[in-house]
């Protein structure tokens, strides 16, 4: 046999030369040739190839067909990575047939399963994705199989062309194969989220994380963005719980790169930059995370006026007593991320915010403050100079957890302060953002802004109406705030005109909610406007009128607009019908002797 | 003006480039995939159904590149002379024509070229429009005209016009919008003098060549001009300006692999191979869960956010798609079809929030 001894020797070392050509040199390969290296090792495993064919007589066949279906891997991994496709899966299927009778022995089981790993992405290449689904759930199938079966630490795929004194260890054999099991769910959890199954793909994500921990196989910056994201993920499913366990081990882990010198140690100042934004996207996480969690809470809990129900927040004070503990006991088994030590950290961690629905003002206040401290870690890197909309977005969310916040406290003067810091925030940057980069965000704060106001005046109002009689002082206040928030809402309404000028004809559809409510906001705002003088409060009444009457108009115009504002338009129709007649009277009223 | 009446949906040009000299065209062609059935639809010969794609302007093999650049870049650059911000992107496969259609036929001096493309063509337009508004408004209307170069490969920012800077950053000014942090900005006084330092920074370009493409630029290539205009009236100094950006996309071919998809498009499959690629993967799951309160930790990509307020401002944004006739190039040009009709969906979108509609 050919292959023996001396011959046996050279193969080896043209396969290795191939395998490092392919693995390390390519990196380096100038950009005008980037495959360069690729190419010579697909050369070289070629020739591989023959002088195994050469040495076919005598040989033993398991063993040759084995050794030839690494080669036949080998080579479609290299046509794939040249953008080779159909060459690339000739190969590959070759190399699944050759091993398909031995798939479950561990000198096999691995090359296998790697084998399937790359059909998957070959086919997911040509947008065949059910097609890759078929092949990488059977990589899935095959692992877990094996690992009933046998278990034991199979054969790395690069072994079959080793001398036994090269072969691996054990520990190594088994961090390899299960690295690429790792990959198949990885490619899995894509495969599933192109085809929309988006829970199956956020629960193999969950895994592919959790199995990086468990195998080291990860950098700590790198892995806790993308459990920060993951939480995300978890926020817009209500998922409390399992998303506070994401960011509790992101900001574990991140801690951990920190500690770790870096490769060469000389961290430049690029380096110590990134790092110090990746942890203010992290806080900015959290900032959502206690922000949603605020904002359930207060859907749980608002009546149908938006105000707090006293009698729902007793029926559910009584209903988490009772359920709290036992359900949530069996959901986090699932998703505990990391061995003991990190999840110590990582539970001591989750200990400084609550997952749980607040119910009462101190409840919330424990949360807002756990979200306003990280306003503040978020701040500290997205500076206004430099990063606008990111420093912007954050006190955004400063402003809706104060304004989450107000919902939970009872006294009026007191949230109307909260109220009033929002405007102290969001003011200034206003004034400053230019609306021709920013017309989204200056829309957001105009309309925030406007709101703002609209709340501290109905606030004024309810303050006022426990007083006998209202003192000019208040009345002043009422008067002023209204003025603002009519102010900002018709600067919205204005950045929505063309450059003649020209409101448009027809809202576009993203539009039209926030316009809508702005004139019907508007209008409420000049009914609401206190006046002694009758010409005056007859003018407010007129202008009011024609505020309602844009939004009657406009739906009978565009019916499919009604679908957007049901509510505002009822009242809008009984608002065009009852103001004529009192505005009628309160003519009389004036010229009484006509 | 016309423009005001128009929608801000990104308008779609499709152009077909004549299959390599030397091949005869008859009807019904056999090694041709696609045919051109009106000026705004194709028609795409895929099995077993023939596919129509609609678009707002097909160019078909015999059009003039005049005629090109006055259906796509004219009323661009118009809009740019009111104060607009306006984007030319080109798009399409290596080899389909877009540096033809862009920049015209591959000799040395392309500014006088009949043949020449749209960027020389925007240039002559463009300092016209100026001289004869100059002239109008005599010497109480003044204009400056600055260019950057940059060039977008792998994420990372590099000027064109200065070949030995280092990685630039993006940064934002409250009154300025989007930056590149360094660049260098020249001054121009001509349409000469713009076609010089474009074609000099072009040199500068990423381009990779391999076994199944001849050469493929790895880079995007964004090339913009600012136009400030200051006019006098009495005492008032009326200031305004805006942003051409012309941009060439890497060839689409490698989109899928480096990663530097332009146009953050929900893209239909693609495995990303490396385990480091994670976050992207749950970025797509996050971004679904709408109305919702979330932050994604990953940006968008350099491009989109250089070029946002062109994909989603005030902008009068066009996207040219390339394609190459024959039936060789059949995939690729069904995925630069694909690709071209999903861009007509992205619209200058000014959302606001779900929680700012308000309670009644």
């Amino acid at each position: 046999m050919a292959a023996a001894g001396g011959g046996w020797a050279a193969v080896c070392h043209k396969f290795r030369t191939a395998r490092t050509l392919s693995a390390v040199e390519s990196r380096k390969d100038p950009e005008t040739e980037p495959y360069r290296s690729k190419y010579s090792a697909r050369a070289l495993l070629q020739e591989v190839k023959q002088l195994l064919s050469a040495a076919e007589e005598g040989g033993e066949a398991r063993l040759l067909a084995v050794r030839r279906a690494v080669l036949e891997y080998e080579l479609g991994v290299n046509h794939t990575d040249t953008e080779e496709l159909s060459a690339g899966e000739e190969h590959l299927q070759r190399c699944t047939q050759l091993l398909e009778p031995h798939r479950l022995s561990p000198d096999c089981v691995s090359l296998y399963i790697q084998a399937q790993n790359n059909l998957g992405i070959l086919w997911s290449e040509r947008d065949e994705i059910k097609t890759a689904q078929t092949y990488l759930e059977s990589a899935e199938a095959l692992y877990n199989q094996y690992m009933k079966e046998d278990g034991n630490p199979p054969l790395d795929p690069s072994e079959h062309f080793m001398s036994e004194e090269e072969k691996l260890t054990d520990q190594e054999r088994s961090k390899r194969f299960e690295k690429a099991y790792t990959h198949t769910l990885y490619y899995l959890a894509q495969v599933y989220q192109h085809l929309e199954m988006i829970e199956k793909a956020a629960q193999y994500c969950h895994t592919t994380l959790k199995r990086q921990l468990e195998y080291c196989g990860y950098y700590p910056v790198e892995w806790a963005l993308n459990a920060a994201t993951l939480s995300q993920y978890y926020l817009s499913k209500q998922c409390f719980m399992e998303s506070r366990h994401c960011l509790a081990a992101a900001s574990v882990i991140f801690s951990q790169a920190g500690q770790v010198p870096s490769a060469e140690d000389n961290e430049t100042e690029q380096d110590q930059q990134d790092l110090r934004q990746r942890k203010a996207e992290i806080a900015r996480c959290w900032i959502k995370y206690c922000l949603n969690l605020l904002q359930s809470a207060q859907k749980l809990l608002e009546d149908n006026i938006g105000e707090l129900d006293p009698d729902r927040q007793l029926e559910l004070k009584a209903q988490r007593k009772k359920e709290e503990d036992e359900k949530e006991k069996g959901r986090k088994k699932a998703v505990l991320f990391g061995t003991s030590d990190i999840c110590d950290s990582v539970l001591a961690m989750e200990e400084k915010v609550s997952s749980v629905y607040p119910l009462d003002f101190q409840e919330a206040r424990e949360i807002f403050l756990v979200g306003q401290n990280y306003v503040q870690e978020a701040k500290e890197f997205f500076q206004v100079d430099g990063y606008v909309t990111d420093h912007i977005e954050i006190v955004q969310d400063h402003s809706a957890l104060f304004k989450v916040l107000a919902f939970f406290e009872e006294d009026y003067e007191r949230r109307c302060k909260m109220h009033k810091r929002r405007i102290d925030m969001l003011e200034p940057i206003y004034a400053d953002l230019n609306p021709q980069y920013y017309l989204l965000i200056s829309r957001q704060l105009q309309f925030e802004l406007a709101d703002t106001y609209y709340e501290m005046m109905d606030l004024k109002v309810a303050i006022g109406n426990r007083l006998e009689e209202l003192d000019s002082h208040t009345i002043k206040k009422i008067n002023s705030l209204a003025q603002l928030a009519i102010k900002y809402y018709e600067l919205f309404l204005d950045s929505l005109r063309n450059p003649d000028k020209v409101f448009p004809e027809e809202l576009e559809e993203d539009v039209l909610r926030p316009a809508m409510v702005a004139k019907f906001h508007i209008a409420r705002l000049y009914g609401k406007l206190i006046t002694s003088d009758s010409k005056k409060q007859l003018e407010n009444m007129q202008t009011s009128l024609e505020y309602y009457t844009f939004l009657v108009d406009y739906c009978e115009k565009y019916p499919n607009a009604v679908r957007a504002v049901e509510t505002e338009l009822e009242l809008s129709k009984e608002m065009v019908g009852l103001l004529p007649t009192r505005m009628e009277r309160l003519r009389a009223k004036l010229s009484p002797f006509i | 003006c016309s423009f005001s009446v128009e929608g801000d949906a990104i308008k779609v040009y499709v152009r077909v480039r004549p299959p390599s000299e030397g091949t005869v065209l008859t009807d019904g062609d056999q090694s041709l995939c696609l045919s051109v059935l009106s000026s705004n639809t194709i028609r795409l010969h895929s099995k077993p159904e023939p596919k129509i794609f609609t678009f707002d302007y097909v160019a078909n093999m015999e059009t003039t590149q005049e005629s090109v650049f006055s259906s796509v870049a004219k009323n661009i650059v118009e809009s740019c002379m009111n104060g607009y911000n306006g984007t030319i992107f080109a798009y399409g496969q290596t080899g389909s024509g877009k540096t033809f259609t862009m920049m015209g036929p591959s000799d040395s001096d392309n500014f006088t070229h009949s043949l020449r493309g749209v960027i020389p063509r925007s240039f002559e337009y463009l300092f016209f429009l100026i001289e004869r508004e100059k002239e109008k408004a005599g010497s109480g209307k003044s204009f400056l005209c600055k260019c950057s170069f940059i060039e977008i490969y792998n994420e990372q920012i590099f000027d064109l016009l200065d070949s030995a800077s280092a990685g630039l950053f993006l940064r934002e000014h409250i009154k300025k919008g989007v930056f590149v942090d360094g660049a260098v900005e020249q001054v121009l006084s001509s349409a000469a003098e713009a076609y010089q330092v474009l074609t000099m920074g072009w040199r500068n370009r990423r381009v990779a060549s391999t076994s199944m493409n001849r050469e493929s630029s790895r880079s995007h290539a964004v090339f913009t001009i600012t136009v400030e205009s200051m006019e006098k009236n009495n005492e008032i100094v009326n200031i305004r300006s805006s942003l051409l950006n012309l941009v060439d996309l890497a060839g689409s071919e490698r989109q899928k692999d480096t990663h530097t998809e332009g146009l953050r498009l929900k893209e239909a499959g693609n495995i990303n191979r490396s385990l480091s690629c994670l976050g992207q993967v749950i970025t797509a799951l996050v971004d679904v869960g709408n109305g919702k309160q979330r932050h994604i930790c990953y940006r968008d990509s350099k491009l989109t956010f250089l070029l946002r307020d062109s994909l989603g401002g005030n902008a009068k944004t066009c996207i040219i798609a390339n394609v190459h006739p024959g039936s060789r190039c059949f995939g690729e040009t069904l995925s630069t079809l694909n690709f071209a009709q999903r861009a007509k969906l992205i619209k200058n979108k000014a959302v606001v929030n779900e929680d700012m509609q308000g309670n009644v």
